[in-house]
């Protein structure tokens, strides 16, 4: 049998499908509106959680390579997968010199030796397995680091001047403040302990837990000496001049030290694996719970459409007696449900961003809300959230895909009817 | 001369769990181009049915029906829906507007369900017709915002801006008063005169049957008369 050919596919094209969704909406405002603001609810939430995902990722990573990994780090070879141990056997030779030819390298801020090693810390009475820091004080260690910014009681260390900065979470295990005494007991790089004496000139409070609860910094001359280690270093830390090209930095930065097979460099995103890959699992877990979150909003949208449906179910009679195919009416309580999800997700979204920017721009104390709190991240005591279009618009645009398909089972209910039967409806 | 429709022995059984009913019993009708006919009997007749199997709403349990040459028995759904949009008009009783369209977009439906995508040419037929139809100042109305008879009127646009071989009316006059009702069967019975388009309707209303010029009587799913007339009008 001969079919009609159509130009429209039988259906009624993009503009009009729209024009009838959104007339339809304004048919039952009260519903849409109970419906729109369900989703606009689920959705303004969620986008907070995003933003606060992204929030706290942004300042982790920003915390990581101000106070722990720089933008890179050149290590002796094998010292990188032993690094847990931390290792005094591998060791970069006249580590000084090599930070002054980096530094020539364009692209560079800073390059600084710094030498990392296990220890224990002893105020006579209790002993705390620790990392001690040595930082170089008259290279480019303080535009690497940001640790003099994160001195919260006391000072920075001072050239030439004896004593130790101490993570504020491991002085307050040891009870000590500013201008107290620790014995940092140590082995040398030849295995032979060494016990010294320092005074307390400040405590150190980052937001990181590597560095807050387990680490200390002393002057690289006074770790040096106490571990004879001569003019080595167990790393350089690097920071780029820029955010812009840094990939391209760090392959100068390779480059330069081809010819040095004794040497390797990491990225900071190398340096941490773990902790981009934690960020990840926690971005997935979110992602679970909020997506659920976002669902019931949406199962609201497609009882509204099944509703609506029910309704005009003469009117789906008379658009098939004019021709409208099933795909056609499926097609229009679709864009329905995908109008009002729309509706719902742009209002939520809205609501969201004028919380987000106060939020953005002066944070939120944690400290003062829940007290001292491990979130998981090395973050500080204040929590910003970020305002990130992509992820908005990409939020957005997804309720609307999933009110879609939330609605494509009343809408394919709609369109399997026999339009005799449906124009019969009463 | 090729029948505007034809319907050869066609029989509708509607059929539940426990129950069974036979609401057209075998009939038989040629139906002549440009033909204004009336399908005329009581509640349960078998009217309603009949219109909407000729009208491919609905599919016989058996028999054949064509319109013009071409069969619509055996059609997917989707082929009876091209069917209708390219062969067929309808006028229902309770008018079955678009209450969020306007008159003018209510009538322009039927032609982008057709694929016209020329917006200069559909404005032109859209406003042709509803002029014709009496409601050239109420284009951009809504049909809350219409009386009964001037929403008629939509649908009578409605169904004809395309240039249907058949329009297929039930019970058109129903919802309206007396006087509305006979302005409706002269809108049609002019429409039908001037452009030759073939008008079936259904009614149990002995005033609108006298604009037919053919009346059958169906009872019981099955024509009992088939009268062919001189159109009259009764006030």
């Amino acid at each position: 049998m001969p079919t009609e050919a159509r130009a429209g596919g039988g259906g009624l094209g993009v503009r009009l499908t729209l024009r009838l969704a959104w007339r339809n909406l304004r048919r039952n405002r009260r519903r849409t509106w109970i419906t729109a603001t369900t989703v606009a609810l689920a959705v303004m939430l969620l986008q907070l959680e995003v933003a606060t995902i992204i929030g706290v990722e942004r300042q982790s990573m920003d915390n990581l390579i101000w106070y722990q990994t720089g933008h890179a780090k050149v290590f002796a070879a094998g010292y990188f997968p032993e690094r847990d141990e931390l290792p005094l056997d591998r060791v970069i030779a006249d580590a000084a010199g090599l930070a002054r030819r980096l530094d020539a390298i364009p692209g560079l801020a800073a390059a600084a030796p710094r030498i990392v090693f296990a220890a224990q810390l002893s105020d006579g009475r209790d002993q705390v397995p620790c990392t001690g820091i040595g930082i170089d004080l008259e290279g480019g260690e303080t535009e690497v680091f940001r640790i003099p910014q994160a001195v919260a009681a006391g000072t920075f260390l001072a050239a030439g001047q004896p004593g130790m900065l101490v993570g504020s979470g491991l002085a307050e295990l040891f009870g000590v403040r500013p201008g107290g005494w620790l014995t940092v007991v140590a082995k040398t790089r030849h295995g032979a302990y060494e016990a010294l004496e320092l005074p307390i000139v400040g405590l150190v409070g980052t937001g990181n837990p590597d560095i807050d609860r387990s680490s200390f910094f002393v002057p690289l001359a006074t770790a040096s000496r106490m571990l004879a280690m001569d003019s080595g270093a167990t790393e350089i830390s690097i920071r780029f001049g820029s955010a812009a090209g840094q990939q391209a930095t760090l392959d100068r930065v390779r480059s330069a030290l081809a010819t040095e097979p004794g040497l390797e460099v990491l990225g900071w995103r190398d340096l941490e694996q773990d902790y981009l890959a934690m960020a990840t699992a926690e971005r997935i877990n979110n992602g679970i719970v909020l997506g659920i979150f976002v669902l019931l909003g949406v199962v609201g949208v497609a009882n509204t459409v099944m509703l609506a449906a029910f309704e005009r179910t003469r009117e789906i009679g008379m658009l098939m007696a004019l021709g409208l195919r099933s795909a056609g009416i499926r097609v229009i309580f679709v864009a329905e449900g995908a109008l009002l999800g729309f509706l719902g997700a742009a209002v939520g979204t809205a609501l969201a961003v004028g919380v987000m920017i106060p939020y953005a721009a002066y944070g939120l104390n944690l400290t003062a809300l829940y007290g001292e709190i491990d979130l998981g991240y090395p973050v500080s005591d204040r929590l910003y959230g970020a305002i990130d279009g992509t992820a908005l618009g990409v939020t957005l645009l997804l309720t609307a895909v999933l009110s879609a398909i939330a609605s494509f089972y009343p809408a394919l209910r709609a369109s399997r009817q026999r339009p005799a039967e449906a124009l019969r409806h009463v | 001369m090729v029948a505007a429709a034809r319907l050869t022995d066609v029989k509708k059984t509607y059929r539940t769990d426990h129950l069974e009913v036979a609401a057209v019993r075998g009939i038989s009708l040629e139906i002549e181009p440009a033909a204004f006919m009336s399908i005329a009997g009581p509640s349960g007749s078998g009217k309603t049915t009949l219109l909407n199997l000729l009208g491919a709403l609905d599919t016989p349990t058996s028999g054949m029906i064509a319109v013009g040459e071409r069969s619509t028995v055996g059609l997917s759904a989707r082929e009876l829906a091209d069917f209708r949009n390219a062969h067929l008009g309808f006028v229902f009783q309770t008018f079955n507007l678009v209450p969020v369209l306007t008159a003018r977009e209510n009538v322009e439906l039927p032609l982008q369900l057709q694929g016209l995508a020329d917006r200069a040419e559909r404005r032109t037929r859209v406003e042709a017709i509803l002029r014709e139809v009496g409601l050239g100042e109420m284009m951009d109305r809504r049909p809350n915002e219409l009386s009964g008879g001037q929403q008629q009127r939509v649908a009578i646009a409605r169904a004809l801006v395309k240039g249907p071989s058949l329009v297929l009316a039930d019970e058109p006059t129903a919802n309206l008063d007396t006087a509305t009702a006979h302005e409706i069967m002269d809108l049609m019975r002019e429409m039908n005169a001037r452009a030759g388009t073939t008008f079936v309707f259904s009614t149990h209303d002995p005033l609108v049957m006298d604009h037919a010029t053919r009346v059958v009587h169906l009872r019981d799913g099955l024509v009992e008369s088939d009268e062919r007339r001189e159109p009259g009008r009764a006030h």
